[in-house]
């Protein structure tokens, strides 16, 4: 007993992948800025930093960046920092669950089509496809007038469209999975279907899960923005990038470019660090291109 | 003499960066290519016999191999040093080179035809139709049937013998100085693997090229040979005639390679293996000649023994195609019929070419695959009427073992969490830690080490994997095992490893196997009894010895006849 206690660890395929991504310079410089933005989000939500956001200040609207206001004000004479950092809470908070929500659809319902084959595939099928023919904006504007604005419903609403593209990938990797002997060799061992799935199969397709995950953050929050931009989004008041732009449309006209500023830097570099990330992600999980 | 050597190569190092930081592939090796003449390149995987072939391809992936020193001269041209562009009209038009692999060497999507001339029309500048004009006459000379008709077909229409002989009629095609053949007959059947030999010593002669042929099994090259290099871990340890090899071999590890491999004449109780004749750092060992002299004593099968799996006209047909209302218009007769019994304690042997329902009938047997009609009895009991609970009640007496190790462990899952899954599954054992006891118990059963528990699959060879597939299977304590071509995927000085062990284990442990596998050199080394299955059918079955020394079906005598003598003709 003490022999096998006192075993060396051995190198699983998830602790070769955090060793070559810690490898590479830009998959930690991405991580690190992520780990900025949920940093900022936490103080934010906590009141720590910009607790000013909201003030209004009718007497210093539109003022351009200073040294005070790094980004300006706004027409309420807000400062548009403080608000675009608060902006950063709720894409982050759509990003996870948006993502978390599609992604669990997703994987159970491609797991379970891709398992079993014959005619619960037909039938899972059949309904993705027709989810995936709605365009998703109907979809989202339908789902927000029966339950109303805000932001959980535009979570629910952008995980509820967003996950047929990942069953389908977890579709077809459940499919070859299943055939391969060492799924077999457990059938042989007298596994059941869920000890298949869940120890077997799964483990191995959570690479594409976790890197669909990443990618369909980035979608989330991009389609926060635009959601919000066309007034399907968070309520009215609740800081978003979205509703940043879309005031800031309007004040364009008279020269007030700081207000569209702030809220795309922000969301470039957060949408450019997941985006980074998401590569190195892909090539330090991917196993085939090991050892390149 | 630079003259008649068409290749020379001179202190070539190769080393290859990885995570684990450098490693040497090829140590400062120093070898010739005659003119007209064909080289044996021989060893294990790892010995880095592919990746001195493919340094003279100067095909080697940079990141992360690396030529660091040496030189390869053809002709006396240092290929090291030529442009990249001078590089390319030597690949497939001065050198060419076949793989191992045919199904995935062709591209898809072309026809054979297309793909042969496009070799003519970019080295020999010939016109589309000159290039299919030639391309028709390799196709004949390459022994393909119908020629005017295949020159049309896509890869997927013809078999795995006939896409190497596209390959073949590829590489030949520019008439090149020298052909790189690497393993070009591992992945076929040894009745494929005899045709593809005659035709490669064939060709050889007719277009007096050099050959350069890359493999892991000594008597596959018996015939061809004039000379031989064998590789271990990077260094070549013996090089020289093909007869002085094969008669006279000099370093262990050459001895080792010969004896292994199991033969039809010979009826040894044990395999010899490489390390009966080296130590692990390569010392010669004084032969311990009595293990090795012990002959296999005949058990013999007789009627009195216990019957432990009777199979009673069981089918397996596939769907092939469906009507438009569903109704399926034709079947593949994958399993056609077959009527068998296993005795306890005893191993069949099954026998067949790819394709002849082997594989199927073994699955069927475990119901991973349902059987479409027939009777599986186990000790008297039909297995094919049992529940779900009864069934995997059942999966503890009857085990299997697969061909490949490297798909058959889960890579996400410790070696440990393997071997003790199964005792989970049945509720073997009280606990973690009595589990743990076990699986170290396993480990060592198969020759491996308890510390090895926490490891991952990928940091075991393919010996090694095996060894953990055989540990999983005997978790469960089984008292039946069937080995699906579990020793077809391994280099033959492993192979003869894991047979040995696999015969330990029956002894010990009283199992009962049927062996599957396509060469009846194994099966008849492991296997008391032999059934050959041809086209889903069993054609004929004898005792082991019956089967070599009287076969009576035309396709039994095919396969005895296709088997590697393991030394040139000669000299037999």
């Amino acid at each position: 007993m003490a022999i096998v206690a006192a075993a060396p660890k051995g190198r699983s395929l998830w602790s070769d992948a955090i060793k070559r991504l810690r490898g590479e310079k830009i998959a930690v410089i991405t991580f690190v800025i992520i780990l900025l933005y949920l940093l900022l989000a936490l103080l934010c939500a906590l009141g720590v930093a910009f607790p000013n956001y909201a003030v209004i200040n009718n007497a210093s609207p539109y003022l351009p960046p200073n040294s005070e206001h790094w980004f300006g004000t706004d027409i309420f004479g807000r400062d548009v920092l403080a608000r675009a950092a608060h902006g950063t809470i709720t894409s982050l908070i759509v990003g996870f669950f948006g993502a978390a929500l599609a992604v669990v659809i997703g994987t159970t319902l491609g797991a379970i089509a891709g398992y079993f084959g014959s005619r619960i595939d037909d039938l899972i099928v059949w309904f993705y496809t027709t989810i995936d023919t709605i365009p998703y904006i109907l979809l989202v504007v339908a789902f927000s007038f029966v339950v109303g604005p805000g932001l959980s419903t535009l979570c629910v609403a952008i995980g509820l469209t967003g996950w047929v593209s990942h069953c389908r990938l977890v579709r077809s990797e459940f499919m070859k999975h299943r055939e391969r002997d060492y799924v077999q060799g457990a059938k042989a061992l007298g596994a059941g279907h869920a000890r298949r799935i869940f120890i077997h199969i799964l483990p191995n397709v959570f690479h594409l899960v976790l890197i669909n995950f990443s990618l369909g953050f980035v979608g989330a929050v991009k389609a926060e923005v635009i959601l919000s931009y066309l007034g399907l989004g968070v309520k009215p008041g609740t800081p978003s990038w979205g509703m940043m732009i879309s005031d800031a449309k309007l004040e364009l006209a008279r020269g007030a470019w700081w207000g569209l500023a702030g809220a795309t830097v922000l969301m470039f570099f957060l949408v450019l660090a997941f985006t980074l990330f998401n590569d190195a992600l892909r090539d330090a999980l991917d196993p085939k291109l090991k050892g390149r | 003499m630079s003259d008649s050597n068409i290749i020379q190569v001179r202190d070539l190092s190769v080393e290859f960066r990885t995570d684990d930081g450098q490693v040497k592939a090829v140590k400062n090796i120093s070898f010739d290519i005659p003119r007209g003449k064909t080289v044996g390149l021989v060893g294990e995987s790892g010995s880095g016999k592919s990746v001195s072939s493919l340094a003279i391809m100067r095909l080697i992936p940079n990141p992360p191999g690396k030529v660091t020193s040496g030189q390869i001269l053809l002709n006396g041209k240092d290929l090291l040093k030529v442009s990249e562009s001078e590089m390319r009209d030597i690949r497939g038009n001065k050198i060419s080179m076949i793989f191992q692999e045919p199904m995935t060497s062709l591209n898809p999507v072309f026809t054979v035809g297309d793909q042969i001339s496009e070799t003519l029309i970019l080295h020999q500048k010939l016109s589309k139709s000159q290039a299919l004009a030639k391309s028709l006459d390799l196709l004949r000379q390459v022994g393909i049937p119908n020629p005017d008709e295949r020159i049309k077909s896509y890869p997927h229409e013809m078999s795995g013998g006939q896409r190497q002989r596209v390959m073949i009629a590829m590489a030949i095609a520019c008439e090149p100085d020298l052909l790189i053949a690497d393993e070009p007959t591992t992945a076929l059947d040894v009745t494929i693997q005899k045709q593809i030999l005659d035709l490669l010593a064939d060709l050889q002669k007719k277009y007096h090229m050099s050959m350069l042929f890359i493999t892991h099994d000594l008597g596959v090259i018996a015939d061809i040979a004039d000379e031989v290099v064998v590789m271990y871990r990077g260094d070549i340890v013996e090089k020289g005639k093909s007869d002085d090899i094969f008669t006279r071999p000099q370093h262990p590890y050459t001895k080792g390679l010969l004896a292994c491999r199991p033969s039809l004449d010979k009826n040894p109780r044990r395999l010899p293996v490489v390390s009966d004749f080296m130590t692990n750092e390569g010392q010669e060992r004084t032969l311990n000649a009595e293990v090795l002299k012990q002959q296999k004593q005949s058990r013999g099968v007789s009627e009195n023994q216990p019957v432990l799996l009777e199979i009673q006209n069981v089918k397996k047909h596939f769907p092939l195609k469906k009507g438009i209302l569903g109704g399926v218009q034709s079947w593949v007769k994958a399993v056609d019929d077959v009527t068998l019994s296993v005795r306890k304690g005893r191993t069949l042997g099954l026998v067949g070419e790819s394709g002849c329902g082997k594989t199927t009938l073994g699955r069927t047997i475990l119901r991973l695959v349902e059987p479409t009609g027939g009777k599986i009895l186990y000790n008297g009991t039909d297995v094919t009427g049992l529940d779900r609970e009864q069934m995997r009640a059942m999966r503890r007496k009857m085990q299997i073992i697969f061909q490949d190790p490297y798909a058959s462990l889960n890579p996400r899952m410790t070696v440990g969490a393997a071997l003790m899954e199964p005792m989970i599954i049945h509720d073997l054992g009280s606990g973690r830690e009595e589990r743990q006891e076990m699986a170290g118990d396993l480990m060592k059963r198969v020759g491996l080490d308890r510390a090895m528990l926490n490891r991952y699959p990928h940091e075991f060879s393919g010996g090694q994997r095996q060894r953990i597939c055989i540990a999983r299977a005997l978790a469960v304590k089984p008292e039946f095992i069937i080995c699906d071509e579990s020793v077809s995927a391994l280099d033959v000085s492993i192979q003869a490893q894991i047979l040995n062990l696999l015969l330990d284990l029956q002894e010990e442990m009283h199992l009962t196997y049927v062996f599957i596998s396509h060469d009846l050199a194994v099966v008849k080394f492991i296997s008391d009894e032999v059934a050959v299955m041809y086209n889903g059918k069993v054609v004929e079955m004898n005792d082991a010895v019956g089967i070599y020394e009287n076969p009576q079906h035309d396709y039994t005598k095919k396969l005895l006849s296709a088997i590697p003598k393991g030394m040139p003709k000669h000299l037999l």
